[in-house]
Formats: C-alpha cells, sequence, structure tokens
C-alpha cells in the first residue's frame, strides 16, 4: 500500500473522519489501506509477530473509540494512525524491554534494520523534504535519528548501541532536532 | 511566562517524545502535558508532521487476516468478521464430496490452487489466509486434516483413517488456545468431510499457539460444554497464513503420505 499519494491520503482522511461518526465499512476499509503500514511500523520496533499483532490490534481499537477526536486540520489520517500505534509500541518497549531483551527467542522475527531505501515514486513529497533535511547533518548523527526512530530506543540504549558515551548521544540527537526543524521551517 | 530558552527545552522534549527516546517517566510526563495544555499538543502536533513522514521508509506488512477478526470481535462490530470476501473454489462444497481421499491431498490441491496469484486478486492487504492441522491420535496416525479458511471463516475437516467408535459415541472438534479452556467447534463425520462454520470468537482464536483436538462425546454432542470424553487425536495449528509457507509444508506433507500409501 502506499500513502503517498494526495488522493489517498484525502481519501485517508475522509475514512478516518466517517470511522469518527461510527461508520463500520469505512473503518474496514481504513484497516484494510493502512494496517500493513502500521504493522510493518510495529514490527520493526518490537521485533516479535505476537507482540506486533497485539499492538495493532490495540491501535485500531483506539482508532475506533477516539476516530471522532481526529482533526484533519491539524495532522493527516495517516500520521495520526502511525503516531498512534508508534505510541503504543514505545510503550510496550518501556514496559517490556528487559523481557524482550533476555529472551533471545524473541528476535527471531528480527527484520532487516537497514531501512529499505523507498524509491522515490513511493515516497511522499513531504518525506523527500525530510530527506534533504537529513542529509544535511553529519553522518552519525543522522545514523542516530534513524535508529531512534524506527526502533524507538532510549538516549540510553541508543548510546550504549553506538558505543558512545550518554552525553554524546544526547547531543548529537538534540542538535540533529534543532537542525531539521529550521531546515524543515524554511 | 516562559522565556525563549524554557520554549527551547521544552519543544525538544516535545521533539524528543515524538522521536521516541523519552524514558518511561520522562514520556508520561510529556503525555500528560499535552493532555493537559494546547501549547504541547500544537507543539508535538508540529513535530509529528515533521517527522512522520520516516514512516515512509519501513517496509509494510501484512497482518495475519485474525487480527481484524479479533479486533471485529473485541469492539463487537456487525460489519463482517473477514475482510475482501472471495468466492472461489472453497465454495464448491462438490469438491469436499468427491474428494474423500488423504486428507493432506485435499489440503495441498485446495491451497495450491487458490494460492495461484490470477484466483487471489489484489491480496495486498490480507494474505490468502489458510491455516492447517494434521489432527494425530496417540498413536501417531493422522486421523483428520483440517483446513481453515479464515477469509470465509470456516474450516473443512477431512477424516484419514477412519476411526471406530462405540455406539452412540462420535467424534466432537474443539479448539485450544494456548493456556485456555478449550472451545467447542462442532461435531465431526468419521467418515467424510465436514464443513464447519467459524463464528468471530473462534476466529479470533485461530492462530500458530491454538491446537486442535477431537474427543468422543454422546451423539449430539458434549452436555457440558466441555469435553467429557477421552482425547483421541490433537493436532497444532500449523503456520502463518502466508499462502507459499503453507503450499511448501502441505505439498510435503502430501509427498510423506503419498510414500506411505503406495508403499
Amino acid at each position: 500500500m502506499s500513502v503517498a499519494s494526495p488522493a489517498e491520503r484525502d481519501e485517508l482522511n475522509r475514512l478516518l473522519m466517517q470511522t469518527g461518526r461510527n461508520d463500520q465499512k469505512a473503518f474496514a476499509e481504513l484497516y484494510k489501506r493502512t494496517s500493513s503500514k502500521l504493522f510493518g511500523v510495529c514490527l520493526r520496533m518490537l521485533h516479535d509477530r505476537g507482540e506486533a499483532e497485539e499492538v495493532l490490534q490495540e491501535t485500531y481499537t483506539t482508532v475506533w473509540r477516539r476516530a471522532a477526536s481526529f482533526d484533519a486540520a491539524k495532522a493527516s489520517a495517516i500520521t495520526w494512525l502511525i503516531t498512534l500505534s508508534r505510541n503504543k509500541a514505545i510503550d510496550r518497549l518501556r514496559q517490556h524491554r528487559e523481557e524482550l531483551l533476555d529472551d533471545p527467542s524473541r528476535l527471531d522475527e528480527t527484520v532487516d534494520d537497514q531501512p529499505t531505501p523507498a524509491a522515490d515514486a513511493e515516497t511522499s513529497q513531504e518525506y523527500r523534504r525530510l530527506q534533504v533535511c537529513l542529509d544535511e547533518l553529519e553522518p552519525q548523527q543522522r545514523d542516530s535519528v534513524r535508529e531512534a526512530f524506527f526502533t524507538g530506543a532510549t538516549y540510553n540504549e541508543l548510546a550504549t548501541r553506538c558505543m558512545v558515551p550518554l552525553g554524546t548521544m544526547k547531543s548529537w540527537i538534540r542538535r540533529s532536532l534543532m537542525q531539521l526543524r529550521t531546515c524543515l521551517d524554511q | 511566562m516562559n522565556t525563549p530558552a524554557d520554549d527551547g527545552n521544552n519543544n525538544l522534549r516535545y521533539a524528543e517524545y515524538v522521536l521516541g527516546v523519552l524514558d518511561a517517566d520522562a514520556r508520561a510526563a510529556v503525555a500528560h502535558e499535552i493532555e493537559t495544555t494546547g501549547e504541547a499538543a500544537t507543539a508535538v502536533a508540529l513535530w509529528q508532521r515533521r517527522l512522520m513522514p520516516l514512516a515512509d521508509q519501513i517496509a509494510d506488512v501484512a497482518p495475519a487476516p485474525y487480527v481484524w477478526a479479533r479486533i471485529h470481535d473485541a469492539l463487537q462490530l456487525d460489519a463482517p468478521a473477514r475482510i475482501q470476501p472471495r468466492k472461489g473454489l472453497w465454495d464448491n462444497l462438490q469438491l469436499w464430496h468427491w474428494l474423500g481421499i488423504g486428507a493432506s491431498v485435499v489440503a495441498a490441491a485446495l491451497i495450491v490452487v487458490v494460492s495461484l496469484p490470477h484466483l487471489a486478486p489484489t491480496p495486498t492487504v490480507v494474505s490468502a489466509g489458510y491455516m492447517a492441522s494434521t489432527i494425530q491420535q496417540d498413536n501417531g496416525v493422522t486421523g483428520w486434516t483440517a483446513t481453515m479458511d479464515l477469509q470465509h471463516a470456516r474450516m473443512v475437516v477431512v477424516p484419514a483413517t477412519p476411526v471406530a467408535f462405540a455406539q452412540g459415541r462420535a467424534p466432537e472438534l474443539w479448539l485450544i488456545p494456548s493456556g485456555q479452556k478449550p472451545i467447542a467447534v462442532g461435531m465431526i463425520a468419521r467418515d467424510k468431510p465436514t464443513t464447519l462454520a467459524l463464528d468471530p470468537t473462534l476466529l479470533a482464536q485461530l492462530g500458530p499457539t491454538a491446537a486442535l483436538a477431537v474427543s468422543v462425546e454422546p451423539i449430539g454432542g458434549s452436555p457440558t460444554g466441555q469435553p467429557t470424553g477421552a482425547v483421541i487425536a490433537k493436532g497444532v495449528i500449523s503456520g502463518a497464513p502466508d499462502a507459499g509457507d503453507h503450499t511448501s509444508k502441505v505439498a510435503s506433507a502430501y509427498h510423506r503420505n503419498a510414500g506411505q500409501t503406495s508403499a
């Protein structure tokens, strides 16, 4: 599924608003069009199919209950949905972090840690703009931002993974975030 | 009033929240601010708009069809429990009647045929969605093979070796979710294929951690809702509902069975 085209985005906004009015058909259609993206996001963070399925289920039950609060003026439906699934996945990571790390069998579902470079035609205009700004960052700092976003790791975990002091990791990420804001808000 | 420095720090915290690097306590603090102050909510929404396009880089992965069935069940929706209903070979019930041969052959034939691309239009979100289980007796001999069609919420149970039952007794099929009590699926025939409908509750429980079991019950089924007679056969539900995997697994089972038959 691609959510790149403006027409598809508008359609998702419409479906989410209809879901907010208890339209079950719209909700089913919304699931059909967005669940693969959200499941990809959850699986990437949780590295476990069963956990990712539970988070996906929680996400869509919350979507059904909270869709009425969706405001297309503040965020697009796909941003709203991805945010919701990431928040639930991150909450679960924070709860279960130790269990997940302690149990090697849970790493069976490990997905490739390198992001899939999406073909240009499949990416949104917003993504291409963000990519331009990411490219302006120092390579190490850019990598930490990506790693943080894709894995939902804390500063501490990122510092351990990249084998740098915690303070260094914090300053890399904070500097990157400020640079990104300046670049994107131009 | 916020000084510019405060504003900068707050903004960083919101950015860190959206990126996902904060620990549990710091996250909870920001989440609370979002609920209570419009300023925080707006700042966080802006960061979401800035950073969320990164998700474009994450490859889509289709979830198993039972996830929708579970959502459907949890929310008690009226809409169909299946997404993308598809008319196909499965609807040809005659197939099941004349295919009274080895169960694995039926399953393999069915799955191979329904997996053909031209019979499965637009399977982009929900995959073909079949699961199978070989229900074996204690002596290792296959009693029945069950093939579950998740899209159409039904199961066909085909006997491999007719099992003898005492007068007034018949086989009943149970679904046993991991660590839970058996759920009655229905009475099955000992000598011919049986088609059973799967309600959303059952559909939601199907998965690689659940098992099927056959017990000996009175003709009308267990009077208690739980198995009352001996469990004579059991089988795990194999495989994610990925048609490709299934084909190879079931096909290899078929080859093994075929070998035994001809020997």
